[in-house]
Formats: C-alpha cells, sequence, structure tokens
C-alpha cells in the first residue's frame, strides 16, 4: 500500500501527462472522426456510386479491421509508401479511421429511426432536402445516436491505450515505461487503470445526463 | 385571419389522367379532377380505392407514373423529372394534413409552425412567430405555443398541423384522413377548424370517411374505387341518390353500420 502512495507520488506527474496524451488523442479523434462519420453514414446510402462505394470501403474496413491493426499500418506500414508521418499523427489518422466507420453505422442506425412522415411533411411544407436533413432529420437521428456515440466515446478512449505500440507517449505507454525501468509493475499499472476508469465512469454517467436532457420532449 | 376570397371559380387544381401502378397492382388509372377557386372537394371511397394516393400525387409525394398536375399555375407532368423549382413552389401553394399530424417532436408547437415560414418563404423570426401566434389563437391553442407536441392530445396536434400548413398561405388544403387517427369526440373539433376554413373561402380537397363533413360542407363529392374515379357530383345527391352499384354498397356499409 506503502509502495502505492510512493508510486503514484513519485510518477503522478508523468502519469498524467500520459493522460492528457490519452484525452488529447480521444478528442481529436472525435473531432474528425465524428463528422466523417456523419457523411458516411449518408454515403453508405447515397445513390451516387463513387461516394457510395468510397463509404462502405472505409466503414467496413475500419469496422472490420482492428484498431491494432490499422495503428500499424499508419506508422509501420505508410513509409513504405513513402508516407511518413509522426506517431501521434499516424495513431490520430488509424483512429479517426475506426471513429469514422463505428459511428457512421450508430448515426445511420438514429437517421433511418426519424419516422418518414416527418420526413414528407417537411417536404410537403415545401422545405428543401437540406432543410429538412438539417432541422428534421439529422438533429433527431443524432439525438437516438447519441448514447451509444458516447458508448463509444468511452471505449475510444479506452482504445488509445493501444497507440502505446506507435510510441505515442500516452497514459499506457507511460506506465509501461516506468514499470520497465523500476519493475513497480503492479503499483504502476493500478495508477494507470485507476486513471482510465477516473475519466470513463464519470463519462458514462454524462451520457445518461445527456440523453435525459435531449429526450425532455418525449 | 383570412378574407374571404370571391368565388371566381377557376380551377385552382387540375389533375389529368393520373396513372400510377406498383409493379402489376395499378393503383390509380386514368384520374382527372379539377378544383374551382374557393370550393371544398371530399373524395370519399373504400380503402384501398386510391383516394389518398391522388392527393399525395397532387403534391408529388407520390410519384405518379403518368398525367398532368397543376395547382395555382405550377405544372408537373408526371413523365418527366420534376424541375425542383417549380415542385417547391408547387408545394408552396398547397398546405398538407395527414393523417399522423407529421409534427417536428424535438420542436416546440411555435417552433413548428414558424420553422417552416423562415426557411420557405424567408420570413424573420419575429415575423414568422406573430404569424404563428395569430394561427394558434385561431386555432384556440395560444397557451401550447412553448410545448411540445407530445404534450398535446391529437385533436390539438391537428390543428397545430393545420396552422402549420396555413401558415404558408398555401392556395389550396390538402387534407389525408384528417380525423381518422382521432377519437370520434376528439375529431370533432378538427371537423369545426375545418369548416371554419371552407367558411373562410379556403379551397379544399379532403380524402375523408366522415359522411357527414362530406355532406354538409362539401361542394363537390367525389367517390372512388379501384384506382378510378366512378361517381362526382353535389354531394346532397350522391348521398341520396347514389347512381353507381358501386357506389351504393359502399354507401350501405359506412351509413348503416
Amino acid at each position: 500500500m506503502n509502495n502505492l502512495v510512493d508510486v503514484a507520488i513519485q510518477y503522478g506527474p508523468t502519469l498524467f501527462d500520459g493522460l492528457k496524451v490519452s484525452l488529447t488523442l480521444t478528442l481529436l479523434s472525435l473531432a474528425f472522426g465524428l463528422p466523417l462519420g456523419l457523411v458516411f453514414s449518408f454515403g453508405v446510402t447515397a445513390r451516387n456510386k463513387t461516394f457510395r462505394y468510397l463509404s462502405v470501403f472505409f466503414v467496413e474496413v475500419g469496422r472490420g479491421a482492428p484498431a491494432l491493426v490499422l495503428l500499424q499500418l499508419m506508422y509501420y506500414g505508410l513509409p513504405n509508401a513513402e508516407i511518413t508521418l509522426s506517431s501521434m499523427a499516424s495513431a490520430c489518422l488509424a483512429l479517426t479511421w475506426t471513429t469514422a466507420a463505428y459511428s457512421a453505422e450508430l448515426i445511420r442506425g438514429g437517421i433511418q429511426s426519424v419516422p418518414p412522415g416527418e420526413v414528407e411533411g417537411s417536404h410537403a411544407l415545401g422545405m428543401s432536402y437540406r432543410d429538412c436533413l438539417r432541422f428534421v432529420v439529422i438533429p433527431q437521428g443524432l439525438r437516438i445516436a447519441l448514447p451509444s456515440l458516447m458508448g463509444f466515446a468511452v471505449l475510444l478512449f479506452q482504445a488509445t491505450s493501444l497507440a502505446y505500440s506507435v510510441a505515442v507517449p500516452e497514459l499506457m505507454s507511460q506506465a509501461y515505461s516506468i514499470g520497465s525501468s523500476t519493475f513497480q509493475y503492479l503499483p504502476v499499472f493500478i495508477i494507470a487503470g485507476l486513471l482510465y476508469a477516473g475519466i470513463s465512469i464519470p463519462a458514462t454517467w454524462l451520457s445518461v445526463f445527456a440523453e435525459r436532457m435531449l429526450s425532455r420532449h418525449l | 385571419m383570412i378574407e374571404p376570397t370571391i368565388r371566381t371559380g377557376t380551377p385552382v387544381v387540375q389533375v389529368k389522367n393520373l396513372a400510377k401502378a406498383y409493379g402489376s397492382n395499378v393503383v390509380l388509372r386514368d384520374v382527372s379532377l379539377s378544383v374551382p377557386e374557393g370550393s371544398v372537394t371530399a373524395m370519399i371511397g373504400p380503402s384501398g380505392a386510391g383516394k389518398s394516393t391522388v392527393l399525395r400525387c397532387m403534391n408529388l409525394l407520390e410519384q405518379p407514373d403518368s398525367g398532368e398536375i397543376e395547382i395555382d399555375g405550377h405544372r408537373i407532368n408526371a413523365g418527366r423529372k420534376p424541375n425542383p423549382k417549380n415542385l417547391a413552389a408547387l408545394r408552396r401553394s398547397a398546405g398538407m394534413v395527414f393523417q399522423h399530424f407529421n409534427l417536428f417532436p424535438h420542436m416546440t408547437v411555435l417552433k413548428n409552425i414558424s420553422l417552416p415560414q423562415e426557411r420557405v418563404l424567408g420570413r424573420s423570426r419575429d415575423e414568422a412567430n406573430e404569424k404563428s401566434m395569430e394561427l394558434l389563437k385561431r386555432m384556440g391553442l395560444a397557451d401550447k405555443a412553448d410545448q411540445y407536441p407530445s404534450r398535446c392530445s391529437g385533436g390539438q396536434q391537428q390543428r397545430i398541423a393545420i396552422a402549420r400548413a396555413l401558415a404558408l398561405g398555401p392556395r389550396v388544403m390538402l387534407f389525408d384522413e384528417p380525423t381518422s387517427a382521432l377519437d370520434p369526440e376528439v375529431g370533432v373539433e378538427v371537423l369545426e377548424v375545418m369548416k371554419e376554413l371552407a367558411c373562410t373561402g379556403m379551397t379544399m380537397v379532403v380524402v375523408t370517411h366522415e359522411m357527414a363533413f362530406a355532406g354538409n360542407v362539401a361542394d363537390e363529392l367525389v367517390v372512388m374505387a379501384d384506382g378510378g374515379i366512378i361517381e362526382k357530383g353535389e354531394p346532397g345527391q350522391i348521398l341520396q341518390d347514389p347512381q353507381h352499384e358501386r357506389t351504393r354498397r359502399f354507401l350501405r356499409a359506412v351509413l348503416e353500420r
């Protein structure tokens, strides 16, 4: 127990820096991945063939391939094609892909559950297709998808730990390097686990709260 | 309030030789209909007759296979792909009220009525809200402005839907079984609003099973069966002395239950 406290005091700041990198990576992947997911959610059912096939490709590969494979592909694989990215950039790219792919399906599910009568209603009023999406379909579709999107965000945050394999100095890799230089693996991984939980659990509460806020009209 | 219009008799809605089939299932065969300005046309007939389909073809919610539709001078030919501008103009001229209201559940009642005005007519928010409140007062629903539709009864929701359509100043109102999803008692409040609307000279096409409304309010009654119009004319005449055997059978079924 003393050991745990000692390690926490001595390596806390380093682990905390790692946590900040993990959070940055999560937020960046969400910031790029969610809008892309929205685009793909329409792409997979689009009439335009190029758009549809491209969307299906990105969604299926993003969901079919493990995040670890995508990470390694971006960091170790791309240099063979003369594209060299920093570890952070390649991790961000890989996790953005994963986010876009999963969120596309979650958003599509939400959007498809908006009653078609409301779309007809807006058409009958003479509203444009764009306005119908913007004011009627997307707000409601996103609301329906939001709880699962927030659940996904928590999983993504935990998945950033995979980025330790491409030398991103996030929480897991900080913990690992502290462990390997001090052999205090047990306390350091316990602290790292607590830090992950300290973000994930309140985030889950937040998603329950957000769901309630957004369902006030029901 | 809407000023009473003079019944000039020029058609606001004209439907010519409308036909539609889903595969081998023919839902409309050669339907032609003309609705004079200021008149109320009621469409009755057994379910599956194609009444709602005709109505939904009028504002192109349903794409007919052939025929021609003209509302307030905006003409659309079924064969060709409609020009989006023309389609929008046609839809603006026709207000539609659905069986299931089709309000936007995530917006307040006021927003439901104001948003289309802002987006379709380009009214400012204040202008739109003013118009919406005026209509809500007319519907007796001013106190519901800040509620969400789910907090309103079916009859109230349908009146909100009518207000939403009226707010855009349509030349004709299309009603697709507006009381079928409502309890009979609640349906009355919607029918009252529709009667009042008819009195102010609004051109209306009403698909309905409310025989009393069809008989008392409508200027013309259209009886449909099997995808075609089998009889049309003065409502009292048709209800009392139907010429067609199919009409007789239908009226017996609805009136003598």
